[in-house]
């Protein structure tokens, strides 16, 4: 196995991967910056190129998206208090209070050196758990991955903020769009309303381009003409210049939380559908809790830094891990990276990793490297990256639907899919400006098609539907399904209620 | 800056100012499977020898879906400009007689078959079963409880029913669409036996699966002790042929281009040797002859979806 | 009065119900033990009954809630929204018929001339620049580097 991924690791240094993975992470931590441009829309802008290159190119410059845009979103996080993608949010808390202390410089090398060590905690658990647990996976049948996919859509639908019920309707609506075109069994016409491109279905990647897209850049579109919030900000002078040997060491002066922190973020990496802002929310709020001063946190404190970033960037080894043993993308990103996979012919799943054992370490290898590559970015660049918050939008939204186009349409090679990519387009501003959440939808869209199929394997196997509880797996998937939506029932009540009495007062 | 805007220019006009001298820009070749599954896996190799001949890049376009019919739909209504072709197996028959698609052989002109990929019977590692007579004692035992993994209507569904038929036992047909998910089902033993190839061979020499039989006329070198379905006296010869087609209408002159090229690309040793690791033989026809095998197979299917009672025109 | 989350409760539950009544003509295939309506109509159905309970949820909440709760924000900015959709539309549409290259440089140029206004003809020749580098760059890195093939036109072949 080490030897594989010292082979891999070397096979990355060759200037036919490190372009890609260096333009990647860079096209990740420039994306991941830019408030108002997530993760999600760098890897779609990013997708149309991978088709043109070998399978690990793509892959690794997808990758370095990943790693880059979770760190890219630290800095202006930290440096402006606007968080460049949701998973910097926590971030924010203690990061942007540290560096308007007069520190921004520990503050920034802080959340780096943390991003940098969370992720390599991550890189451990990608290379030791991706065997084992794809030789698990192996176990899971129709049942199995049934219930799974139903325990994704339950906790990604109770985990929005506003309304359980809305994120329902929203997952909902995202297979209802999966039900249209034709079944996936006999390939039977339904629902198509006699509109011919139609009948092949709905691809989910053009669905999710146009949703995240078109949302993301209509929303800065209505604000267009209003003052410019964060450009002038940034061109402000800051001292960034810090001890990196102190900084580190103030992170790995304490080793267990940063591995605890990091285990946090790869565990929620590894559940499907939950992303890297709940990872660091949520590592955030257990090192408050670990704390003897909780009371500091929000000011400024280091440790609120080093939670919320070595948990969303060991989040990210997490959800490489879900997609290469399950073959199930845990978010939008990774389904992006499926989707990019499929292009280039190759099944992720359980046999993955016994079948493309180039591929899969080169992945390894791509995650691991990417990290280096990504301080060295910052450490050069960190002052350029707030400048790129002021290129011009006028130039970069109609740049950014081309290449949206572009992917949407060399997916299949048809019109069909600009079209969807339109209508979607629509559709999603619509229900964000409705306030519906976008990633149940979109969560419902992916996995629409697998839900149906393997209710119907499941059937077509053994038509006893008590299986789907008596086999253990399956059952202890539903049973979790059924914990997770009562759990958020009650953490929305408790939410309301709060509210409400601080409404008496 | 002049320079490069002027090379802009160029660029862009260049294809409106070089008149037409077929091939003079890259060529797209439709693929109706995903990306990886066999028919992909056999085109790619194929599709840089072939460029070799034309002398023009021939890209391959993975238009999957609804069983392989999106794809030559797509096909059909591209520009008969000899700027688009179409990879296609039996499944053009099958899909059209079942009623899954409305597209049939016959809005194509076919230039040359290449490839014939003979069918395995293939068992997963947690079935009781050494062999046929084991499993065809335990079908007469158990009628429609044995599972089968297949493309409904597809050709990984008419192998399987024609050794139902020629046997005299009844399987339980379960949906799995493509080659990869059959054989995660298979070796996790969700299903019990599938339509597979020597593709797998690797994992039937590891333990990991089981090789029933063979669907050939005689052994297959590559695996000379997988016993035919023939000598165990089940008269089934079943194999998937994959060749190349474009849009009716296509001009004759674009045709014999076309036909020569594929001829001289499938003779090359480069696409045997890719062949062999794909459990497929070379199986060259030029066009006359495969357009005559495509009469012949389009009736033979026709009545096999009788028989199999899945005739739906 | 409903709000807004009403409204669209209802109009899932609609629109559900109308997609349920269209399942009901779907024909079983002998070969699949459930037919093609039989998980439509598991999903339209419960897609149904949480927009209605939506709407409920809504209409209850109603009561209690006082006017003018919610200020709305600063005015957005819906025309600009509405002419780029349009825009974006027209070029999708347009693109099989002027095929990529062509279809780009227009959209890319019109889209850069209405999110920034341009004055006079320096900004007209900057949008024709924008669409035009756009358009060119898009082209020769995908269709000649990448070697991925973008549209081509049936009315220009080009």
């Amino acid at each position: 196995m080490f030897e594989l991924l010292l082979d891999a690791l070397q096979g990355m240094f060759a200037p036919k991967y490190l372009v890609p993975l260096a333009a990647g992470t860079l096209a990740g931590i420039v994306g991941g910056a830019l408030p108002g441009v997530t993760i999600t829309m760098t890897i779609i802008v990013v997708l149309p190129f991978t088709f043109g290159l070998d399978p690990l190119q793509g892959l690794a410059a997808m990758v370095g998206v990943y790693v880059g845009g979770s760190a890219g979103g630290l800095v202006t996080a930290i440096l402006l208090g606007i968080p460049g993608t949701p998973s910097a949010i926590a971030t924010t808390f203690d990061g942007h209070a540290l560096a308007r202390k007069g520190e921004p410089g520990r503050a920034l090398w802080l959340g780096i050196w943390a991003s940098f060590l969370g992720g390599l905690l991550g890189a451990v658990f990608l290379v030791g758990a991706t065997g084992p647990l794809a030789r698990f996976a192996l176990q899971f049948g129709p049942w199995e991955f049934f219930s799974l996919f139903v325990l994704a859509l339950s906790m990604v639908a109770g985990l929005v903020e506003a309304s359980i019920l809305k994120g329902l309707v929203a997952g909902m609506l995202g297979l209802v769009v999966t039900v249209i075109g034709n079944d996936p069994v006999m390939g039977q016409e339904r629902l198509t309303f006699g509109i011919a491109f139609l009948r092949g279905g709905i691809d989910f990647l053009p669905v999710l381009i146009g949703v995240f897209a078109f949302s993301q850049v209509m929303q800065e579109v209505e604000r267009m003409g209003g003052p410019a919030q964060a450009a002038a900000r940034a061109q402000r002078a800051l001292a960034l210049a810090v001890s990196h040997a102190k900084v580190i060491w103030e992170i790995v002066s304490r080793p267990v939380r940063l591995v605890w922190f990091s285990f946090i973020g790869v565990l929620i990496g590894v559940l499907p559908a939950i992303g890297g802002s709940a990872a660091s929310m949520f590592a955030w709020d257990q090192a408050k809790r670990l704390s003897r001063h909780p009371e500091r946190f929000g000011t400024g404190t280091p440790e609120g830094i080093v939670a919320s970033e070595s948990a969303n960037s060991a989040n990210v080894g997490g959800s490489l891990v879900t997609i290469m043993a399950f073959g199930i993308p845990g978010d939008a990103v990774t389904a992006v990276m499926l989707g990019a996979l499929t292009i280039h012919g190759i099944q992720s799943g359980p046999l993955f990793i016994a079948q493309n054992a180039a591929l899969a370490y080169g992945i390894f290898a791509a995650y691991i490297l990417a990290h280096p590559l990504m301080v060295a970015m910052l450490a050069l660049g960190a002052r350029a990256m707030l400048r790129v918050v002021s290129v011009p939008r006028a130039v970069l939204f109609p740049a950014v639907l081309v290449l949206c186009t572009v992917g949407a349409y060399a997916l299949n090679n048809t019109m069909a899919n600009v079209y969807v990519l339109l209508v979607f387009g629509v559709a999603g501003y619509a229900m964000v400006k409705a306030g519906f959440p976008l990633a149940p939808f979109i969560l419902g869209v992916i996995l629409g098609d697998q839900i149906e199929i393997n209710l119907v394997r499941a059937i077509m196997t053994d038509a006893n539907p008590w299986l789907f509880v008596t086999r253990p797996i399956s059952g202890l998937l539903l049973a979790a399904a059924l914990a997770s939506f009562a759990a958020a029932l009650w953490q929305h009540r408790r939410v309301q209620a709060r509210a409400a009495r601080a409404a008496d007062f | 800056m002049t320079r490069i805007a002027l090379t802009l220019v160029l660029a862009l006009a260049a294809p409106l100012c070089a008149l037409a001298q077929y091939p003079d820009r890259p060529i797209k070749l439709i693929v109706p499977w995903p990306a990886g599954g066999d028919t992909d896996n056999i085109f790619r190799p194929f599709a840089p020898l072939l460029q070799k001949q034309l002398g023009q890049p021939v890209v391959i376009a993975n238009v999957a879906g609804a069983s392989g019919t999106r794809g030559a739909k797509e096909a059909k209504e591209a520009p008969a400009d000899g700027y688009t072709l179409y990879a296609v197996h039996d499944y053009i028959h099958s899909t059209y007689y079942t009623g899954i698609a409305d597209v049939q052989y016959t809005d194509f002109e076919p230039i040359c078959l290449i490839a014939s990929t003979p069918s395995v019977l293939t068992a997963s590692p947690k079935t009781p079963w050494k062999d046929w007579q084991g499993l065809l004692a335990d079908a007469k035992a158990r009628p429609g409880q044995i599972t089968v993994g297949a493309t409904l209507g597809s050709t990984s569904h008419f192998f399987p029913a024609l050794i139902e038929k020629a046997a005299g036992i009844k399987f339980k047909y379960v949906s799995y669409e493509g080659l990869a998910p059959r054989m995660n089902a298979i070796l996790g033993g969700h299903v019990d036996l599938t339509d597979a190839n020597l593709t797998q061979k690797a994992k039937v020499e590891a333990g990991e699966l089981k090789f029933i039989a063979i669907a050939t006329e005689k052994r297959h070198p590559e695996m000379p002790n997988v016993p035919t379905l023939k000598e165990l006296g089940v008269n089934v010869v079943y194999d998937v042929n994959r060749g190349l087609m474009v849009p009716k209408g296509t001009p004759a002159a674009v045709i014999a281009r076309l036909e020569a090229a594929c001829g001289a690309a499938a003779r090359e040793p480069a696409f045997a040797e890719a062949m062999r690791k794909q459990g497929t033989d070379v199986r060259f026809m030029d066009r006359a002859t495969y357009a005559a095998w495509l009469r012949q197979n389009d009736e033979l299917t026709r009545n096999l979806a009788r028989d199999l009672g899945l005739l739906k025109r | 009065m409903l709000s807004k989350d009403g409204w669209a409760g209802l109009v899932v539950a609609a629109t559900s119900l109308v997609f349920f009544a269209l399942t009901l003509g779907l024909k079983q295939n002998p070969l699949v033990p459930i037919g093609p309506g039989f998980y439509p109509r598991i999903v339209l159905g419960l897609t149904a009954a949480l927009g209605l309970a939506l709407a409920l949820a809504d209409a209850l909440r109603a009561r209690r809630r006082t006017a003018a709760e919610t200020p709305e924000p600063r005015a957005a900015n819906y025309l600009a929204v509405g002419l780029q959709f349009a825009l974006f539309g027209a070029y999708a549409g347009l693109m099989p018929l002027l095929g990529f290259r062509l279809a780009t440089f227009a959209y890319v140029a019109a889209a850069n001339a209405l999110l920034d206004p341009p004055r006079g003809a320096r900004g007209l020749a900057r949008a024709a620049l924008v669409g035009f580098a756009t358009a060119a760059a898009a082209w020769l890195v995908f269709e000649r580097y990448l070697l991925v093939l973008l549209p081509r036109g049936s009315w220009t072949g080009f």
